[in-house]
This record gives C-alpha cells, structure tokens and sequence, in this order.
C-alpha cells in the first residue's frame, strides 16, 4: 500500500489548466512545475504556506506576470496571446488593495472600473455596494482595508463573469462582512454557474463553499483532487492500541498525520477504508471509528505531509461530476 | 422549517441538508405539498455550494420524500411526510450511532449507555425541566 494522492484531475474542457509553470524572483523560486486543472463550475480551494506561490499563480493566469516556463490556459484560452481577454472574462480580487486610485471617490473608482467592462452589471453592482455596505462617497485611499476589500470584491463581480480568481477574498473583513461576502459568492456561483478558485488561509470559511482542493507548497501542487475523493480516501482512524505499538509497515507508509499518544491515536491515513481498517486490526489495534476530515483538516493534515512522502502520486482522480444547478 | 448545518460534522453536507429535511418531515413541521426553500436561498443562507443543495434536493426526490414541479420549485411528497415507519427508524438509527459513538469514546459498553438512558429517561419524566440532568 503505496501513498498516491492524486495531483492530477482528468477534466474535459476546464476553466483553468496550467502545465509545468515555472516562476523565479531572482534567487527566490516562486513556482517549479505547477500543473493546476480547475473544472467548470468548480469552487477550488488553493491553500499553501505564505510564499508557496499562490498569488504568483493567479497572476500568471491573468498574464499580469509572464511564467519562465509553461503555459496556462484560462476558459481555453492562451494567457500570454490572448491576455486581455482572458482579463475581461475575469474577476479578480487581488491580494493587495492599489493605492494607485486612492485619490477616487469609491462610486468615480466603480464609474472608472465600468468603463473597462462592456458587460458591467450596474443594477447588480448597486445591489452589491447596498449588501456590503460600501461607503461610496469615501476617497478609496481613505478606506480601512476591510472596506477597500469590500470594493474590490464589487469591482471583481459586477460584470458577472465567468471565472472568478480571488486571492484573500475575506482577509480584513469583519466577521459580520465575512458571512455576508460567503453569501455574495454562493449567489453567484447560483446565478452564473461561475468557476471559481480562491486562494486562503482561512479554509474553514469555505467549508461549505469548496469543491475541489489543490495543495501548492514550494512552488509545486502537493495534491490536486475533489471533494468526494477527499472524503472516501483521506480519514481519521481512532484506535485503541497496545503501549508502544508501532503499527503496521502497510499502513505506515500512507500515514498522513498522527495525534494522541500512549494507548488512544489517531491516524489521518490516505486509502480505502476496508483495507486500512482490516490491516490495522490484522496488526493488533482496536478501531474505535473512522471519521472523514473537514476541508480545514484535510488542508492541514496535508500541508504538514513530508516532502518525499507523495513521490509516487500520479494517480489521476476521476472526473468530478458537473452540477445540474444552471 | 429551520435547517442548520455543522461543517464539522462528519457527515457530507449534503447528507447533513438531507437529514435535516426528513427531521422536519418527521416532526411534521413540513406538510405533504410544502415546498422547500429554493436551491438559491438555502445554498445562500447556509454559505454553502448551490450545488451541494442541489445534490441533496436531488437525492431526496430519489428517495421519494419531495418531487420536483417544473418552474415552481421542489416540494413535500403526500406519501413522504408525517413520519413514515421507515423515516423515524433512520432518524433513530442516526442519533443511535451518535450516541454510540459518544459511549464508546468514553469507555462505555452498549449495556451501560442502554442502561443509562433508561435511567436518565425516569429522571426526565419526574423533571422534564431539568431534562434529567443530574
């Protein structure tokens, strides 16, 4: 029994498909081979320690950066040959607010971002500033980072696009606006059908949001599978077991994370459920209950796996089933 | 009907969404041609995927507690609600595995958890207000 988490998604026509993106500031490695494959309709949770090259990736996708190597597609489309429209048929929230428009009243700035957007939504961008409670009479450079965050999220969904990139979406939003911006996107994703991958820390907040979860960690995605794969194969194993026990060799290797010590563990073990369970009962421990991990849990439990632990993982996961919603 | 959700539950949420759905059919707080929240307003109002209620909506009308009418939305089957024999055993067999679950965690031996409810359920009907808590 192998470790193989699978790093790969088999996707007829994705949203987003990057092959071997490579991207270096200087010295600093920002991305090493990053193959990303975000299916339609997809709501993709990037997670990644800070530097793992999340926003780099995003911003490739963009074209606002140029990869050294690699190529990515976004709604089929090349990012360096057709870059602004791959811009026009996105939202993004990026991960800093631009100062560049500070001096902007926020409703001149929203007036001057739907110039740009031949699609722009004024009905819904009106909804939108009412929902968020945006001050729209403010100097922009005069706004908290909570509320330039709230303007930023306006700016990156009124023209409903199809894609939507968000880096941070809450970070400085209070816990109030926090709720009310998840509720924002489940609408959206409702109304539109929308893609959408948002990178964060905070995985907890898209619990119910995320779909898919890609782990991207020194520049090279880690794991890259759905939700429904995550529950069935990652799991949390209580076991009752002899002082000092050791485990079993099958099992071992496919250990994720380990908690609790002396006589009660628990084991976060990567497999199918029957055969771990029958070869840690083969090995002399008692199984208390098997539990699937939350997205927060499957996150960490991943981020924390050892480098040359996932060195065999190309197993590709099966295609994720379309939604029925639109 | 009052749908709530626990993301760190074990259970999927979409099973989570199903199982509240036949709890409220159980109870009867949902009448036979009801109709259920719409796939945007739930999805919306628990912070969840549309999808995901969608998928839930989807399983139930497999199960035949609600059926779909085109356009107008998703609605209580005449036979599904008022607690059928077979809802309520699942419902019981749901918050068994709980408590279970619980027992065993602490120690406990099916004979003393089922020994034990008896024991509180005495308690709670000579004091329902206290629900048997020591």
């Amino acid at each position: 029994m192998s470790l193989m988490i699978p790093t790969e998604l088999s996707v007829i026509e994705p949203a987003v498909e990057t092959a071997g993106l490579a991207k270096r500031y200087g010295r600093r490695v920002a991305l090493d081979g990053m193959d990303m494959t975000v299916p339609q309709g997809a709501v993709y949770v990037l997670v990644g320690p800070n530097g793992a090259g999340k926003t780099t990736t995003l911003r490739i996708l963009l074209d606002l950066v140029r990869a050294d190597a690699g190529r990515a597609g976004v709604l089929g489309l090349d990012t360096v040959s057709a870059g602004a429209e791959v811009r026009a048929h996105c939202g993004y929230l990026p991960e800093r607010q631009d100062a560049g428009y500070g001096w902007m009243k926020v409703q001149q700035l929203l007036d001057h971002h739907a110039r740009f957007r031949s699609n722009w939504d004024a009905a819904y961008a009106t909804q939108l500033v009412e929902r968020l409670e945006v001050r729209d009479h403010t100097k922009f450079g005069k706004l908290s980072k909570g509320e330039a965050r709230r303007v930023q999220l306006v700016m990156a969904l009124a023209h409903r696009p199809p894609l939507l990139l968000l880096d941070e979406p809450t970070d400085g939003l209070d816990p109030v606006m926090r709720d009310e911006a998840l509720a924002i996107l489940s609408d959206h994703v409702a109304d539109t059908g929308a893609t959408l991958v948002i990178s964060t820390h905070l995985v907890y907040e898209v619990e119910g949001l995320g779909d898919h979860l890609g782990v991207l960690k020194e520049g090279v995605l880690r794991a890259q599978l759905d939700r429904e794969t995550l529950r069935q194969r990652l799991r949390r194993y209580t076991l009752e077991v002899a002082e000092g026990w050791e485990g079993v060799p099958e099992v071992n290797e496919s250990i994720i994370r380990r908690t609790g010590s002396g006589r009660e563990v628990a084991w976060t073990v990567w497999g199918e459920e029957g055969e771990v369970v029958e070869r840690l009962k083969a090995g002399g421990a008692t199984v208390r209950h098997v539990d699937p991990l939350t997205l927060e849990e499957a996150a960490v439990a991943l981020l924390a796996m050892r480098e040359n632990q996932n060195r065999i993982a190309r197993e590709p996961a099966p295609a994720a089933t379309q939604a029925e919603v639109r | 009907m009052l749908i709530t959700i626990d993301a760190s539950d074990a259970r999927a949420i979409y099973v989570q969404i199903m199982d509240e759905i036949k709890r409220a059919v159980v109870l009867g707080t949902v009448k036979p041609d009801d109709p259920l929240p719409s796939v945007r307003h739930l999805a919306s109002e628990l912070r969840v995927n549309p999808n995901t209620v969608q998928q839930a909506y989807r399983e139930l009308e497999r199960d035949g507690l609600v059926y779909v009418r085109r356009g107008q939305g998703t609605f209580v089957a005449p036979d599904g609600a008022g607690g059928t024999a077979r809802e309520r055993r699942q419902l019981a067999g749901m918050v068994a595995t709980k408590a279970l679950r619980e027992a065993y965690r602490n120690g406990l031996t099916v004979e003393e958890l089922m020994e034990a409810i008896r024991d509180a359920e005495t308690r709670w009907s000579e004091d329902p207000n206290t629900g048997g808590a020591r």
